[in-house]
This record gives structure tokens, C-alpha cells and sequence, in this order.
């Protein structure tokens, strides 16, 4: 009797060992598989952020934003991480980093051409940052 | 569009004299951080952080938005954002200050120069006076600035669980390095 309880007893651990280490390692998920959680346009967010930065950050920060924008400029960097700015129609814009766990179909990007993007909303520096974006097809 | 290309040829033509007043920055600094504990090595880099150094004052500001640090693990992001940095609540940390010897160097020739940023560095909300070493390499017209030092969590009040003590380092290693032009990349 004690045999089997001792028994059960690794076993049981064994399997929360194995479940602690599977979810220990996950990678961070591509931004492609999640969910956005509100749309708007790259002046407007902007906007909210240039009227009332703390405000912006309650009801955006760490949020998974749809951004609609028109690409003021775009860049690779030497190590292959693509930047992508919308225009905003101010001095700065919404400067979205892409995701590094994604293979992006595009990474170059005419300025002047309209896209979409969702990432997370990372707050203000200069820029309104989204981290980790793909572009969306639509 | 026009305003821009005569500032550049402006500033290109004059760079060698007027280098000294000019205001130098950029919005893709790397930052990044390692934490070597017993049973882990934790690592994470953030590409867009946020340098202005003006020549002339020596004053520099630096600041790094934290939801932005990339991580590996999706469990290490998530406790970093949520556990130890509470980025909902202080979403930024930043540096400002100045460098301690700006007026001594000759930024018109080009070269690599020991520097020391002294200022304010605010992490989790909390502030606290700072000096740290640095170079600064003058080079085609770019500031290419690079640092290193440690950043100890209980300083900035980060609490490291009891549970996770061995896996998280007391003093956070960071590496900074950043090409500042003065344009507006």
C-alpha cells in the first residue's frame, strides 16, 4: 500500500514537472495568431497620446491594437528587424517594430502606401510604439 | 519635405564647426540586459530605445519603453512585465542627465572618447542618482555610444520572489549602444 502511494506520489510529480517545464518553455507566440482587441486609425492614436499621455496609456498600453496608417517610412536594420512608421501628421508618428517570432510575407514597404498592422501597444517614446507587429491582409 | 534637405546640406556643410551645437539623437537605440543567476541565464534587448545628447550643454536623456524588451521565453515576458517591472503601472525607464565631460572633448575630430553620464535614472518608478562610464565615438558625422553597467533590483525596489531567488541575478548586467545622428533617425 505504502509502495503504491509513493508510487502515485512521483508520478504525480513527474507529470507536473513535465506540464511546468512545457509551458516554462514556450516561446513568445507570433502576433499573427492573436487577437486584436480595438481599431483605429495611426492620427488617431497618436492623437490621444499627444492630448493625454497617461489617459492614452490606461486605455491602450499592453493592448493588441489594429492600426490603420499610411507609411511614412520604412527601414531593416543591420540585424534584420523591420520598422515600419505611420504617418500620424505630426512631427512623430506610430513606429511599429515587427515581430521577431513571425516570417513576414513583406518587410519592404513604399512611403505613402496605405496598411494595416497589429501589435502590442508599447506607450510613447517620440513614437507611439507598437511591439511586435505583422501586417494584416485585408 | 524641402525644410528637411536644406537643414541636412546645412548641417553637412557646416558639420565640422558647428558640431559642438548641434543636438544629436536617435529612436533605435539597443538596450539590453542579462541576468546571470545559478539556475538561469535570463536575457532580453530593446531595439527603439530613445537617446538626445546635446553637444554644446552635455545634457542627455535616454528612455526605453519596457513592454518593448524582447524576450525568448513567453513565461519570462510575461513575469518580467507583469512580477517584477509592473509595466502596466511604469511603463518607461529612462536617463536624464548629462555627460560629465562634454566640454573637455574636441567633438570635431573624429576619435573615441571616455565619457561619464551622471543624472537620473528612474526603473519601477523609482528614482535615483547615478554615474556611469560610457565612450563615445565620433565617426562620418554619427555619435556611436556604447555603455556598461549593472543595475542592482533592489535599488529600484524590484522584488525577486524568495521562490526565484536562484534564478534571477541581484544585479542586472545592461549593455547600451546607440548610433545618434542628427537627423531624425
Amino acid at each position: 500500500m505504502k509502495k503504491r502511494l509513493l508510487l502515485l506520489a512521483l508520478l504525480l510529480a513527474a507529470m507536473g514537472a513535465a506540464v511546468g517545464l512545457y509551458f516554462y518553455r514556450q516561446k513568445v507566440p507570433s502576433m499573427a495568431t492573436q487577437k486584436a482587441d480595438l481599431t483605429l486609425s495611426a492620427a488617431e492614436l497618436f492623437a490621444a497620446f499627444e492630448t493625454d499621455e497617461a489617459a492614452a496609456n490606461a486605455r491602450y498600453l499592453g493592448k493588441i491594437l489594429m492600426v490603420k496608417g499610411q507609411v511614412r517610412e520604412a527601414n531593416t536594420l543591420a540585424d534584420g528587424t523591420v520598422k515600419v512608421v505611420l504617418n500620424a501628421g505630426r512631427d512623430f508618428g506610430v513606429l511599429c517594430e515587427f515581430d521577431p517570432n513571425t516570417q513576414h510575407p513583406r518587410t519592404t514597404f513604399q512611403p505613402g502606401e496605405n496598411i494595416t498592422v497589429k501589435g502590442e501597444c508599447a506607450g510613447l517614446n517620440f513614437d507611439v510604439l507598437l511591439a511586435r507587429c505583422v501586417v494584416v491582409e485585408e | 519635405m524641402m525644410k528637411k534637405s536644406w537643414l541636412m546640406a546645412l548641417s553637412l556643410g557646416l558639420w565640422g564647426t558647428v558640431l559642438s551645437a548641434q543636438k544629436f539623437m536617435t529612436r533605435d537605440a539597443r538596450i539590453s540586459f542579462l541576468s546571470e543567476a545559478p539556475l538561469e541565464k535570463i536575457e532580453a534587448i530593446n531595439k527603439s530605445g530613445s537617446a538626445v545628447l546635446d553637444l554644446e550643454s552635455g545634457r542627455m536623456e535616454w528612455k526605453v519603453l519596457i513592454k518593448n524588451f524582447i524576450f525568448e521565453k513567453k513565461l519570462m515576458q510575461e513575469h518580467f512585465n507583469e512580477n517584477y517591472m509592473e509595466s502596466d503601472k511604469y511603463p518607461n525607464a529612462t536617463f536624464k542627465g548629462e555627460v560629465v565631460n562634454a566640454r573637455e572633448i574636441n567633438w570635431s575630430k573624429e576619435g573615441t572618447y571616455d565619457v561619464r553620464a551622471r543624472g537620473k535614472m528612474t526603473i519601477h518608478g523609482v528614482e535615483r542618482d547615478i554615474e556611469v562610464p560610457g565612450k563615445i565615438t565620433v565617426s562620418a558625422g554619427k555619435l556611436n555610444v556604447t555603455a556598461d553597467f549593472k543595475v542592482a533590483c533592489a535599488d529600484y525596489n524590484i522584488a525577486i520572489p524568495t521562490v526565484v531567488r536562484d534564478n534571477i541575478a541581484k544585479e542586472i548586467a545592461v549593455h547600451v549602444e546607440a548610433a545618434l545622428t542628427t537627423l531624425n533617425r
